[in-house]
C-alpha cells in the first residue's frame, strides 16, 4: 500500500519532525481529550493506585448550553514528547490539553522543588495547555493548606491569549461561553475546597509565589477520596475549553482562515501566494478538518463525519495529500466509533453497583458536587477564577450564571438534601459519577447510525488504506503513517479481518524512520502484540525474535540480555515450540532448523544475563527434544557447549520458576545415554521366591481360540507386569542397555532407579561408556517394604545435568511400557549349603564342593554318608525347611539311593539367623546286579541256544521303565514244563522279568551317572506363602562291583533247603572277597568270575504274597498283576534270604549285592518252592532223610512207607501216589524196567479220592531187591484235578485246561530215595 | 527470479528449501527458513478465509475444488516479495524473489504464476517416486536440479 510517488512531497527531514511514535494509539483516541500524569518530586508508594484511579475517568458527561449531553472521552499518558504536541494542529487529539501531577514532599525545600517541576511542565506544553492540577502529598496525615497566591495561569487567560492570537475571535459569543464553562467548573471546586478545610493546621508549608496552579495537599496515606472528582473537574474544564474553540472555528469566515500547518510544512509554504484560488481552498479544507477534530474531542460524532467528508472534499480538489489524508483517517475514526461503541469501553472497569438508584440523577452527575455544601460553595473560589476572585469573595462572574445552570443546581441542591445526613452520600456520587454505565450512556441516536457519511466496515479498511497511502508520500509523516498503520491495523482486528489487519502491519516494516534503538524495539514488539490477535504466531514470533535481536544489537548502547531472553522465549509459541520437552517431542511440529537458531539463541541470551540455571535448562531441552534433527557434528558440540554451562549450574529435574511466574519444566536427557532395552530381572535362581503350596493343577489345558473379552482385558491391564517377584530387604536388579551417541567417552554418574509405590532404596551407579557401543548396565536396588513397586524410570546425571528420564517419555523406537510394576513379598531367608561325605574309609568316593555340586562315587551296593550342612545367613530365622530329590532316577530307585530323616530334620527347625542345622544323608549304591546282558562266554557249557529268549532279551527291558506286557506267562510256564524232565533248569529271564525292568537303570556291569538335585525349600519370616528354594547338585558316579551273570537252584539235600548257584563276576580291577553266606567266602580276581552255591531254605508254601515286603507289591503292582505272582513270591524269598557282602580288598570298600530281581523258571519254582505236599518217607519205618542213601542186602525185605500230608488250605481231590523203582545210570539214562530185579508187595500206585487239608494219608508197600545195585525210588503224586495255588495261577492257568483229565500235576518226593543194594 | 523456492507439507513442515544465492552460508539458509515460515500465517489465513467462503455457500463446494491454487503475493518484505501457491492436497509452494536485484523488481505476476505451475509440475514427478513417502522431506536431485534451473530460467 506504498504510494508510488514515495517521499515526492517530503523533503528532508527537519527538527520539527516527530519523531517519538506512539504505537499504543488506537482509533478511538481521536476522540480524546489528551491529559498528561506525571508523578514528580520523591516517589509516591501509591503512585500506581492512584494512576489506576484516574484512568478510571476516562469518561464524563457534560451537559452543554444547548442541553445535549457530550460524551467526553480522555486519554491519559504518563509521558508525551513535546515534539508531538506540535501535530496538535494537524490532528487536534496530539494536542496535550491537561495536566496532572502526583507529587510528593516532605519539607518545604521539596515542595519549592516540586512546584517548580509543575510550573516548568505547564511552561514545556504551554502551547496546548489549558489546565493543570497537582495533587501534593506531604507528611502527615492531616495537612494544612499552605498558602498560595492565586493562581494567573487559568484557562480564561489561556483561552484570552488564544483569542488574541487568533486574530478572528468572535467577541460576542466569548462570554456567554465562558460564563456557562465558570459556572459548571466552578461548581466542581466545591468538594476540593472543602478537604483543604478538614484538614488540621500542623505544618505550615508555603507554596512559591510563582506557582499558580490549582493545588491539592492530602497526608500521604490519605484515601484521596475526592480525586476522581478532582480529575472530572479537570475534566470538565477541558471540554469547555474545547467547546469554545470548537465554537470559535465554527464560526470563522471560511474565506478569511489562515493556512494550518503541519510541523515540517512550515517551509514548504514560505512566499507562497496565500492568497491563490488554490491556497484559499487548501486553507478552508484544513480548517473544515480541524473543526471535524474538534467536533469529534467534543463529542459531536455524527457531526463531526460531515465535517471530514465535506473537509475530504475539498483537500482532495487541491491535493493537499497530508491533511486528505488526516481527513480520511478522522473520517475512519468517528465512523469506527460509531460502529464499534464498545473500542471505548473496553479498557475502563464496569461498575454498576449503583446504577439504579442513580440512573435518574446520571444526566447531571456533574453538578452533584454542587450541593454537597452550600456555604462552601462560595466560601473557596475555582482557582481556574482565582485571577478575579480571591477565596473570601465570589467572583463576580460566577453569579451571573446561565440561567439553566443555576436550575440544574437548584434542582440537585433539592435532591441532595435527602441525602446530606447519609455520611456515604459523597461516596455514592463519586461512585455514581466514575460508572461509565454502558445503558445509560447516551447513545448517538439511531439516525445518526444511518448517517450518510457513515463509513462501512470495508470503507472504514479502504479509507484507511487510501490515508495510509497519502501519508507515505511525506518522509516526515513516517510516525503519522506508522501510528495510523497501528491503528488501521487495530481496527481490522476488531473486524476480524485478519489479512487486512496483517497488510497494514507488512505496512509499517516499509517505514523509513530513524527511530532510536529502543522505539524500533517497540515497534516490534507491538507488531508482533498485533500479530498475535491475529494468530499470525509465526509472524509474531519473527518480529519479536527481531526485537530481541536489537535488545541486544551491537548499535543498542545499553544491551538488555534479559528483556531479549523474554522476548525470545515468548516467540516459542510461533515457532511450534514449547517449554515442555516431552509435548515438543511428541508433537513434532514446526521447522527444525529455525527451532534450533532459535533455541541456541535463548541459550545464549540466558547466558548472558546471567543465569546459568537457565541456560542449562535451555540448553538441555534443545538436546533432547532437537537430537533427531541434529546432524553427529552439531550434538558433538552442543554436548560439549552443555558440558561448559552445567560447569556453571548444575542442571536438575526440578521446574525453573522466572521472575515472571513463568515456569519452565525439567528438561531431561533422555537421548544421552541412549537406552534401548531396560527391563527388571528376576532374582537370581537361588533367592528366587517360590510358592510353598504349588497350585493343584486346574485340570488339562484346552485351547480355544475363542478371545473371551474378559481375559483380554485383564491381559491388557498387566501390561508392564511382571510374573516375578520381588523380596523386601533383598538386592534386585533391572538390566538396561545403553549407548553413548557422542564421539567421546561419557560418564554417567550417580544411575538411581525412579520408583513409586513402596520405598525402594536404589544404589546410586557410575559408568563409563565409550562412544557408539552399547553396554549392559545392572542398576540395584533394596526394597524396603512390602507391596506394589512400580518402576517409573532411571535417572542419570551427565554433561553436568540431572535427568529423570521416564519410561513414558522415552524416545518413540523403543516402545517400553509407561511403568514396571512388581510386587515385593516380605523378606525370606538366605542360607548356604556345605556337603560332606563321611570319609569312612571309602578312598574312592571323593567330594569335590565346587560351588553347589557335589560329586560322589560309589561303587555298586556300596553305601556312605552325606552331612548336608545348612547356615542362615540372613535376618529371618528359619522355620519351613523341605528337603526334596530330583532326579534321573525313578523315585523307587531314588528312595533308595538317598534316605535321610526328615524328622531329625524338622526337629531342628527354626534355624536362627547363622546359626547351622545339618542333615545326614545316606547314599547307597543301588543297583541291578543280576547281569542280564552279555557275559554268556564266562558259562562254557551254557544252554544258551536251548534259551534263544535270553539272547538281547534285556535289551528292551534295560532303559525302559514301563514293563514289557507283551511277556507271556503261558511260555514260561510251558517252558518250565518241557523242561522238566531236563537234570538241570537253567535260569531264564525271558520276559518274565518284567517287574524287574524298573530297577534296571542300566546294565551293572557298566559305570552309572547319576544327577541328583536336593531341593530344599525354606522360608521364614512373615510370609507364610512363599519359600526359597536351593538347589544341591550331587552328581553320584555308580561303579559297577560285581554281578551275577547266570543262575540256577539245585535241590539241597534236605527237602527244606536247596542251592541258589550263582555265577558271580568281579567288575573291579581289584581281588574281591565275596561272602555268600555267614561263614562262606571266596576270593574273585579282578574281572574273573566265579560260581557259589548258596544254601537257602525253601520258599514255604504257606508264604502268601501279601506278606512279600512293600517294594514287591508296588512292583506288582505296576506290572498289573500279568506276572506270575507265585515266581515273584520266589523270588522274593530268594532276594530276602542271599545276603552277598563284598569287600575290595585293596581299597578297603565293602558292599552288599544283591539278587534282587531274579527270574525264575516254573522249573526252578518247584524246586525253591516248598511241596504243597509234606512227604514222609521211611524204609522199614525209618525216617528217610534227604540224600541219605539207604543200604541193604539184596533179597531183604524193605517195608516202604509213604506219608503225605495236605499243606493247602483246601482238599485236594483225586490223588493218585505211586511208587517207581528205576536205576540211575548216572549217564542221563533210567531204566525203569526192572521186573528181574525188584520185586514189590502191595500197591504201588493208589488212588485217594479226597485228601483234606491237613489231613495224612500213609500208603505202605514192601519191597524186596532182588539183585544188588543202586535203586532209586521215585515217589510221585499226581492228581487230575488242575492245581491252582491261588487265584491269579487259576485264571492265569486257563490254558491247562484242555488239558483237564489228564494228569495234570505231578508232585514228586525229591530227590529220590536210593538204595544201595548190597549182596 | 525467484531466489528460493519452498515446498512444504499440509502440516506445516518442510519437505524442501531450496534457493540460489551469491552465497551458501548456513546464514543465508537460516534467512530464507525465517522468510518461508513467517509467510506461512498469511498463506494459512488464506486458506482460511477462502475455506470460510465456501463454507457459506455449500452449492459453491465444487467451485472450492476449482479455485484457483496460486495465491498471490503473500507478503513483501524490504528485499522480498513472497508468493504463495497451494495445491490441492494441500501442499504449498512458496517462491521468493529477490526486489533487490533488478530483474526481480518488476516481475509479474503472470510470471509468478507459471513459475509455481511449473513447480507444482516439479513436485508431482518428484513425489511420482514410488520409494518416495509422502510426508517426507524431498532428497530427489533431480528435482532439485530442475528446480535451481526453474529459478535461473526465469531470471
Amino acid at each position: 500500500m506504498r504510494s508510488s510517488v514515495s517521499y515526492i512531497l517530503s523533503h528532508a527531514p527537519g527538527e520539527s519532525v516527530m519523531s517519538h511514535p506512539d504505537y499504543t494509539q488506537e482509533i478511538q483516541h481521536h476522540a480524546c481529550l489528551l491529559v498528561l500524569v506525571k508523578g514528580i518530586g520523591g516517589v509516591l508508594k501509591n503512585f500506581n493506585k492512584l494512576w489506576e484511579r484516574i484512568q478510571k475517568v476516562n469518561n464524563i458527561k457534560v451537559t452543554d448550553s444547548s442541553g445535549q449531553v457530550r460524551d467526553i472521552w480522555v486519554r491519559y499518558v504518563r509521558d508525551y514528547p513535546v515534539e508531538n504536541n506540535d501535530w496538535g494542529d494537524f490532528q487536534t487529539h496530539r494536542r496535550l490539553l491537561g495536566l496532572i501531577t502526583l507529587s510528593k514532599f516532605t519539607n518545604q525545600i521539596e515542595l519549592n522543588e516540586v512546584c517548580r517541576v509543575h510550573e516548568s511542565l505547564k511552561v514545556k506544553y504551554s502551547n496546548t495547555l489549558f489546565d493543570s492540577r497537582a495533587f501534593m502529598f506531604g507528611p502527615g496525615n492531616n495537612l494544612k493548606k499552605p498558602e498560595q497566591e492565586p493562581e494567573i495561569y487559568s484557562a480564561f487567560e489561556d483561552e484570552k491569549l488564544f483569542k488574541e492570537k487568533s486574530s478572528l475571535s468572535d467577541k460576542m459569543s466569548i462570554p456567554s461561553e465562558q460564563a456557562d464553562s465558570l459556572s459548571s467548573s466552578e461548581s466542581f471546586q466545591r468538594p476540593s475546597s472543602s478537604t483543604t478545610s478538614y484538614s488540621l493546621p500542623e505544618e505550615n508549608f508555603t507554596t512559591p509565589s510563582n506557582f499558580k496552579t490549582h493545588a491539592m495537599f492530602y497526608g500521604e496515606n490519605d484515601p484521596v477520596l475526592d480525586l476522581e472528582q478532582h480529575v472530572a473537574e479537570l475534566i470538565n474544564s477541558l471540554f469547555w475549553v474545547v467547546e469554545s474553540k470548537r465554537l470559535e472555528r465554527s464560526k470563522e469566515k471560511l474565506e478569511k482562515v489562515s493556512l494550518l500547518l503541519a510541523p515540517f510544512e512550515k517551509r514548504d509554504f514560505v512566499g507562497l501566494d496565500m492568497e491563490s484560488r488554490n491556497n484559499k481552498k487548501r486553507c478552508m479544507g484544513r480548517v473544515t478538518k480541524n473543526l471535524a477534530d474538534l467536533t469529534l474531542q467534543s463529542g459531536l460524532v455524527a457531526e463531526s463525519l460531515t465535517q471530514y467528508h465535506s473537509s475530504a472534499e475539498i483537500l482532495k480538489s487541491v491535493n493537499d495529500w497530508l491533511w486528505l489524508a488526516a481527513a480520511k483517517e478522522g473520517h475512519c475514526a468517528a465512523s469506527a466509533i460509531l460502529i464499534y461503541p464498545n473500542l471505548r469501553n473496553s479498557t475502563p472497569l464496569q461498575r454498576n453497583a449503583s446504577l439504579q438508584e442513580n440512573s435518574p440523577l446520571k444526566l447531571k452527575s456533574l453538578s452533584l458536587y454542587q450541593s454537597n455544601d452550600p456555604f462552601r460553595k462560595f466560601k473557596m473560589g475555582s482557582p481556574q477564577k482565582s485571577k478575579v476572585s480571591s477565596p473570601v469573595n465570589p467572583p463576580s462572574e460566577l453569579t451571573p450564571s446561565s440561567s439553566e445552570s443555576i436550575e440544574t443546581s437548584s434542582r440537585q441542591s433539592e435532591s441532595e438534601i435527602a441525602d446530606t445526613e447519609s455520611l456515604s452520600s459523597d461516596i455514592e456520587y463519586q461512585r455514581s459519577f466514575l460508572t461509565p454505565d454502558l445503558p445509560s450512556i447516551p447513545r448517538q441516536p439511531q439516525s445518526q447510525l444511518h448517517n450518510q457519511y457513515l463509513l462501512s466496515n470495508e470503507d472504514i479498511a479502504e479509507k484507511y488504506r487510501k490515508a495510509i497511502i497519502h501519508y507515505s508520500k511525506y518522509q516526515n509523516a513516517g510516525i503519522i503513517e506508522t501510528e495510523a498503520c497501528f491503528k488501521a491495523a487495530r481496527i481490522a482486528v476488531e473486524q476480524n479481518n485478519s489479512l487486512i489487519a496483517s497488510g497494514f502491519l507488512q505496512n509499517v516494516m516499509f517505514i523509513n524512520l530513524t527511530l532510536s534503538e529502543q522505539e524500533k524495539i517497540q515497534r516490534f514488539d507491538t507488531l508482533a502484540e498485533l500479530y498475535k490477535e491475529i494468530g499470525f504466531l509465526r509472524k509474531a514470533a519473527f518480529c519479536q525474535r527481531l526485537a530481541a535481536t536489537r535488545h541486544v544489537s551491537v548499535n543498542n548502547p545499553n544491551p538488555d540480555w534479559r528483556r531479549c531472553y523474554y522476548l525470545m522465549l515468548h516467540s516459542f509459541p510461533g515457532h511450534k515450540l514449547s517449554l515442555d520437552p516431552n509435548y515438543v517431542i511428541q508433537h513434532q511440529v514446526g521447522w527444525p532448523v529455525l527451532q534450533i537458531q532459535l533455541l541456541q539463541e535463548v541459550v545464549v541470551a540466558a547466558k548472558r544475563m546471567v543465569h546459568p540455571a537457565l541456560a542449562t535448562r535451555h540448553m538441555t531441552f534443545l538436546l533432547q527434544t532437537m537430537w533427531p534433527h541434529l546432524t553427529k557434528h552439531e550434538q558433538r558440540d552442543l554436548a560439549i557447549q552443555l558440558q561448559a554451562l552445567s560447569a556453571q549450574c548444575e542442571g536438575g529435574p526440578v521446574p525453573l520458576v522466572l521472575e515472571t511466574g513463568e515456569v519452565i519444566p525439567p528438561a531431561n536427557l533422555t537421548h544421552v545415554p541412549h537406552c534401548s532395552h531396560f527391563t527388571p530381572r528376576p532374582l537370581p535362581p537361588a533367592r528366587t521366591p517360590h510358592l510353598i503350596k504349588l497350585k493343584p493343577q486346574q485340570g488339562p489345558f484346552i485351547f480355544t481360540p475363542i478371545h473371551f473379552g474378559s481375559l483380554e482385558r485383564k491381559s491388557k491391564k498387566d501390561e508392564g507386569k511382571m510374573e516375578y517377584l520381588w523380596v523386601e530387604d533383598d538386592i534386585c536388579e533391572v538390566q538396561m542397555k545403553l549407548t553413548n551417541p557422542l564421539p567421546f567417552e561419557l560418564k554417567v554418574s550417580n544411575m538411581r532407579l525412579l520408583t513409586s509405590g513402596i520405598v525402594f532404596e536404589s544404589i546410586p551407579e557410575t559408568i563409563i561408556l565409550p562412544p557408539d557401543s552399547p553396554t549392559t548396565v545392572n542398576l540395584h536396588g533394596t526394597p524396603k517394604e512390602v507391596g506394589e513397586l512400580q518402576i517409573l524410570g532411571y535417572s542419570t546425571h551427565t554433561l553436568g545435568v540431572k535427568s529423570n528420564c521416564r519410561l513414558k517419555n522415552m524416545p518413540m523406537p523403543n516402545k517400553f511400557p509407561a511403568s514396571f510394576t512388581l510386587e515385593v513379598i516380605p523378606s525370606l531367608p538366605t542360607i548356604t549349603i556345605e556337603t560332606e561325605v563321611a570319609v569312612s574309609g571309602n578312598l574312592m568316593s571323593n567330594l569335590e564342593s565346587s560351588g553347589s555340586v557335589t560329586n560322589i562315587s560309589l561303587y555298586n551296593g556300596e553305601s556312605t554318608e552325606c552331612v548336608i550342612k545348612i547356615t542362615n545367613t540372613s535376618n529371618v530365622p528359619i522355620e519351613y525347611l523341605d528337603l526334596s530329590i530330583q532326579s534321573n532316577m525313578d523315585s523307587q530307585l531314588q528312595t533308595k539311593v538317598f534316605q535321610w530323616n526328615n524328622d531329625d530334620l524338622q526337629s531342628q527347625l527354626p534355624i536362627k539367623p547363622n546359626n547351622t542345622a545339618s542333615i545326614v544323608m545316606n547314599l547307597y549304591g543301588e543297583a541291578d546286579f543280576l547281569d542280564l546282558g552279555g557275559c554268556d562266554n564266562l558259562f562254557p557249557n551254557s544252554l544258551t541256544s536251548n534259551y534263544p529268549s535270553r539272547v538281547g532279551s534285556p535289551v528292551p527291558n534295560a532303559h525302559a521303565s514301563l514293563p514289557t506286557q507283551s511277556s507271556n506267562p503261558q511260555n514260561s510256564l510251558s517252558s518250565g514244563l518241557l523242561n522238566r524232565t531236563s537234570g538241570s533248569f537253567r535260569s531264564t529271564n525271558s520276559q518274565t522279568t518284567s517287574w524287574s525292568a524298573p530297577l534296571s537303570v542300566m546294565p551293572p556291569s557298566r559305570g552309572r551317572q547319576i544327577e541328583a538335585q536336593f531341593l530344599l525349600r525354606y522360608s521364614g519370616g512373615g510370609d507364610a506363602e512363599h519359600c526359597r528354594q536351593s538347589t544341591l547338585q550331587v552328581n553320584l558316579e555308580l561303579l559297577p562291583s560285581v554281578s551275577i551273570t547266570h543262575w540256577d537252584v539245585l535241590p539241597a539235600e534236605i527237602p527244606s533247603q536247596l542251592y541258589l548257584v550263582l555265577d558271580v563276576t568281579n567288575l573291579t580291577s581289584e581281588e574281591i572277597d565275596l561272602h555268600y553266606t555267614e561263614n562262606k567266602h571266596i576270593l574273585i580276581e579282578g574281572k574273573e568270575s566265579c560260581r557259589v552255591p548258596v544254601p537257602l531254605d525253601r520258599c514255604p508254601f504257606n508264604v502268601t504274597p501279601k506278606s512279600n515286603n512293600e517294594d514287591t507289591t508296588e512292583i506288582r503292582s505296576i506290572s498289573t498283576g500279568s506276572s506270575n505272582s507265585l515266581e515273584l513270591m520266589c523270588s522274593e524269598h530268594i532276594t530276602q534270604n542271599v545276603k552277598l557282602r563284598w569287600n575290595l580288598l585293596q581299597s578297603n570298600i565293602s558292599g552288599r549285592a544283591s539278587v534282587k530281581g531274579i527270574t525264575l523258571s516254573q522249573a526252578m519254582i518247584y524246586i525253591v518252592r516248598m511241596s504243597p505236599l509234606n512227604w514222609e518217607v521211611s524204609i522199614n519205618k525209618q525216617c528217610m532223610k534227604p540224600q541219605e542213601e539207604y543200604s541193604c542186602n539184596a533179597g531183604e525185605c524193605l517195608s516202604l512207607g509213604v506219608s503225605i500230608g495236605n499243606h493247602l488250605a483246601r482238599p485236594l481231590h483225586k490223588l493218585c501216589l505211586s511208587v517207581q523203582f528205576y536205576q540211575d545210570y548216572n549217564n542221563g539214562v533210567l531204566n525203569y524196567k526192572l521186573e528181574n530185579s525188584v520185586a514189590t508187595a502191595g500197591n504201588n500206585k493208589v488212588v485217594l479220592t479226597t485228601l483234606e487239608e491237613t489231613a495224612k494219608a500213609y500208603h505202605e508197600c514192601t519191597v524186596v531187591f532182588l539183585t544188588p545195585g543202586e535203586f532209586k525210588i521215585d515217589i510221585q503224586c499226581s492228581t487230575t484235578e488242575p492245581i491252582s495255588e491261588d487265584p491269579i495261577k487259576e485264571e492265569n492257568s486257563s490254558i491247562i485246561q484242555p488239558c483237564a483229565g489228564e494228569i495234570s500235576h505231578v508232585w514228586r518226593f525229591i530227590p529220590p530215595v536210593a538204595i544201595s543194594v548190597t549182596d | 527470479m525467484a531466489v528460493c523456492v519452498a515446498v512444504i507439507g499440509k502440516d506445516n513442515s518442510p519437505l524442501y528449501i531450496g534457493g540460489i544465492g551469491t552465497d551458501s552460508s548456513t546464514d543465508n539458509e537460516l534467512s530464507r527458513q525465517w522468510l518461508v515460515h513467517t509467510a506461512l500465517d498469511a498463506l494459512e489465513e488464506r486458506l482460511v478465509s477462502s475455506n470460510t467462503n465456501a463454507g457459506n455457500a455449500p452449492a459453491n463446494a465444487a467451485r472450492t475444488d476449482l479455485r484457483d491454487l496460486y495465491l498471490g503475493l503473500l507478503y513483501s518484505t524490504d528485499t522480498h516479495k513472497i508468493y504463495g501457491y497451494v495445491t490441492n492436497t494441500r501442499i504449498k509452494l512458496v517462491l521468493v524473489t529477490s526486489s533487490t536485484s533488478p530483474s526481480g523488481s518488476n516481475i509479474r505476476d503472470a510470471e509468478v504464476r507459471t513459475a509455481l505451475r511449473r513447480l507444482h509440475a516439479l513436485y508431482a514427478d518428484a513425489i511420482c517416486n514410488p520409494f518416495h513417502l509422502p510426508g517426507d522431506q524431498i532428497t530427489s536431485s533431480k528435482f532439485d536440479k530442475q528446480v535451481k534451473n526453474l529459478m535461473l530460467n526465469n531470471v
